[in-house]
């Protein structure tokens, strides 16, 4: 039952998505609301979203492939499909953000790697192949050699890709609210929580129930996001604060728009009610055993995620960086305020269907939990 | 370069410099005209030419011998008249022993944002792109109240935080010290928006006055509106016409650039030509003689965000 919702929005999400790209590729970026002074919008969010979620996969996958844990035999290859199919959204989403996508050619063969976005461009192009090759790996009937060094591999380029996130909005140095040397260091933490939900959804929702390690699996799971979440509570606590003590500062600025500015709601509802606030409360009472509760938790928790990201990059774009400069000149796209279009939201349903098909399709047909096929999810 | 200009500015009085100016055009104009015509018809990317030393010499001395000519009582020449013959001093040197800066007047910047207008003519920029805006800043309270406007171009950092953010080195210092964009590289990925200091990079997304506009259809003379919107632009010493509302520039960053292909032709800035309160000031600041040397070295100058460490090459006279 939850695997046919899941494809009917998947699909929903999809034929939505498909409005949204014609209207990218016939009117470009016209009809997106993020213009010169907020540069980055929904896009730039959801691929630091998702590229966050596949790194998670594969730091999970690592449980499994690399260190061998007997509680989470057999997970790994669930993690690295997870990855398979969130990394190439997050690639989609800041694709279609591009001025010019067809020169991304550009980046490969006359980069400068001096910049953050080449080093990522780069790096999430070798992280992508060593996904599937482990997957690839995973799969064959005899244990392969390469399997190890490969996941080590990819584990060390999971955690430097997540600073480097926080690394391409901390280099600038203008941007008072990102220029804090610990945002690459809270990115691998970020990313880790996603990966741990995704793995909750994974084997909450579509883990094999027989299993009798499936509870245990729940459990553990479930402690450890609570850990993390408290960690990142503890990282929002020390950002806020240190923001807000002097209150003068731009900082402070833009901590004020996350919490009371016009999507105020959407920080305290979204990002600490849902994301935080209720998964620790559930998940800290046995109903975390139960698959369906525990896999929705991990959906309330990526869903605080996302709206995190979006509490990164959009405050800290909306200042100005000289007093006056929005009023100057007036023309379209030149605005310090920003929702997102119509078409941002088609394209973002769209790349979020095509993922989640993906994620379903992988736990519905795939042999990924090295399980019988005929052993149904728990959810159906 | 062959010969070093010989030939000491003497000031002229203003009513002189008129008769000159309908007298002496001259080597100066007939050369950047000649440089830019054939290019404007060409076919985009390609480069227009600019003053050789050589050309720009004979151009100085044709601009002292006429402002001399011109000189009857001996007061000041016209700021405007000064800067010209800087900028053709200048252009006599190697690029590298000139330093292009601007000068900006506080106090004599009336908030006309005719600087502004005339940028976007010069670089035919489309609707929501802006190189130079004019930012307005009300200071004290009533009854004591005033006004400062505050003209913004791009800074031309030596130390650019915008250039090193850009993963396909699209955006760096040219030769002449001016940040530069290339149009053909750039991915349009905005990294060095977000990276500059001072918003002073705004983004094309292919907006036409009247081109495509909903009421192109029914306006009188939409076709030639439409023909002059696709013209190319000089900029970078290169032809961008804009016909195509899928290449570039649009779908690239664009950002001021000090007018190079107007300054190595030996012209202004558009925005200092347009000034009406003489606010605004270019010239090398490798030159102890010229006006912006002199006025750098005012007690009361000041750089925007300095404590970044940008080193902007645009002064502000407060
Ligand atoms: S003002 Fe901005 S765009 Fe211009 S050089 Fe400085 S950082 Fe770059
Ligand atoms: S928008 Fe263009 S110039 Fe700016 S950083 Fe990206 S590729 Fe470079």
């Amino acid at each position: 039952m939850l695997k046919r919702l899941l494809y009917v929005v998947g699909s929903l999400g999809l034929l939505i998505g498909m409005w949204g790209l014609y209207d990218r590729f016939v009117y470009g970026h016209m009809n997106a609301n993020y213009g010169s002074y907020v540069v980055w919008g929904l896009w730039v969010a959801l691929y630091m979203f998702f590229a966050g979620v596949a790194t998670g996969g594969f730091m999970l996958a690592t449980l499994d492939l690399l260190f061998e844990l007997p509680l989470f035999r057999g997970s790994g290859r669930m993690a690295l499909w997870g990855s398979l199919v969130t990394l190439p959204a997050g690639l989609a989403a800041i694709g279609l953000d591009l001025g010019h996508m067809t020169r991304i050619w550009k980046v490969y063969l006359q980069p400068n790697f001096g910049a953050v976005m080449a080093q990522l461009v780069w790096g999430y192009t070798i992280f992508l192949i060593i996904i599937i090759v482990s997957l690839w790996l995973s799969f064959r009937p005899q244990p392969s050699r390469w399997l190890k060094p490969i996941m080590v591999v990819g584990l060390v380029l999971a955690i430097f890709l997540s600073g480097g996130i926080g690394a391409l909005l901390g280099v600038n140095q203008n941007r008072v609210s990102w220029h804090v040397s610990n945002l690459p260091a809270q990115f691998p933490v970020f990313n880790l929580t996603s990966g741990v939900a995704l793995m909750l959804i994974a084997i909450g929702w579509f883990g094999p129930v027989h299993d009798p390690r499936r509870s245990q699996q729940l459990h553990v799971l479930g402690l450890g996001l609570v850990v993390l979440l408290l960690v990142k509570g503890y990282y929002l606590w020390t950002d806020v604060s240190q923001a807000l003590y002097q209150n003068s500062s731009h900082g402070a600025e833009a901590i004020n728009l996350v919490l009371f500015g016009p999507y105020g709601w959407a920080f305290w509802l979204l990002q600490i009610g849902l994301g935080m606030l209720l998964p620790l409360i559930v998940l800290t009472t046995p109903i975390r055993n139960n698959g369906f509760a525990a896999g929705l938790m991990g959906v309330c928790v990526l869903l605080g995620l996302a709206v995190a990201r979006a509490n990164i990059i959009f405050p800290a774009l909306s200042l100005p960086e000289l007093r006056g400069l929005g009023e100057a000149f007036h023309g379209p796209h030149l605005s310090f305020t920003y929702s997102p279009s119509l078409m941002e939201w088609a394209v973002t349903a769209g790349i979020v269907g095509a993922a989640t098909i993906g994620f379903v399709i992988g736990a519905d047909r795939l042999p990924l939990f090295s399980r019988p096929v005929k052993s149904a999810g728990a959810a159906d | 370069m062959s010969r070093q200009p010989t030939i000491p500015l003497t000031p002229v009085s203003r009513r002189g410099l008129l008769g000159a100016l309908v007298a002496g055009a001259g080597a100066l104009a007939a050369a950047s005209v000649q440089a830019s015509i054939p290019a404007a018809t060409g076919k985009s990317n390609e480069s227009i030419d600019v003053l050789t030393p050589e050309e720009a010499l004979a151009a100085y001395e044709a601009e002292i011998a006429r402002l001399r000519a011109a000189n009857i009582n001996g007061t000041p020449v016209d700021l405007l008249e000064r800067m010209r013959t800087d900028l053709l001093r200048a252009l006599t040197k190697p690029v590298n022993e000139r330093r292009w800066v601007m000068v900006i007047d506080l106090r004599a910047c009336v908030g006309c944002h005719g600087c502004t207008i005339a940028c976007v003519a010069e670089n035919k920029l489309p609707p929501g792109v802006v190189y130079r805006p004019v930012l307005e800043e009300e200071i004290g309270r009533y009854p004591n109240v005033s006004r400062r406007f505050i003209p913004r171009p791009c800074m031309q950092c030596d130390n650019p935080p915008c250039t090193s953010v850009c993963p396909v080195s699209a955006t760096y210092t040219n030769e002449h010290g001016v940040v530069a964009v290339d149009y053909e590289q750039c991915i349009g990925c905005r990294a060095c928006i977000a990276a500059c200091p001072y918003g002073a990079r705004t983004f094309d997304f292919g907006y036409t006055y009247t081109a495509n506009t909903t009421t192109s259809g029914v306006m009188f003379g939409a076709e030639q509106a439409v023909s002059y919107e696709q013209v190319s632009t000089f900029e970078y010493g290169k032809l961008h016409a804009r016909h195509d509302a899928h290449d570039s520039p649009v779908g690239n960053v664009r950002k001021c650039h000090f007018c190079m292909h107007r300054v190595l032709n030996g012209e202004l800035p558009a925005c200092v030509t347009t000034c009406i309160g003489r606010a605004t000031f270019f010239g090398d600041a490798n030159d102890p003689e010229s006006l912006v040397s002199e006025l750098i070295a005012k007690p009361n100058v000041m750089r925007l965000k300095e404590e970044l460490g940008t080193e902007p090459r645009v002064y502000y006279l407060q």
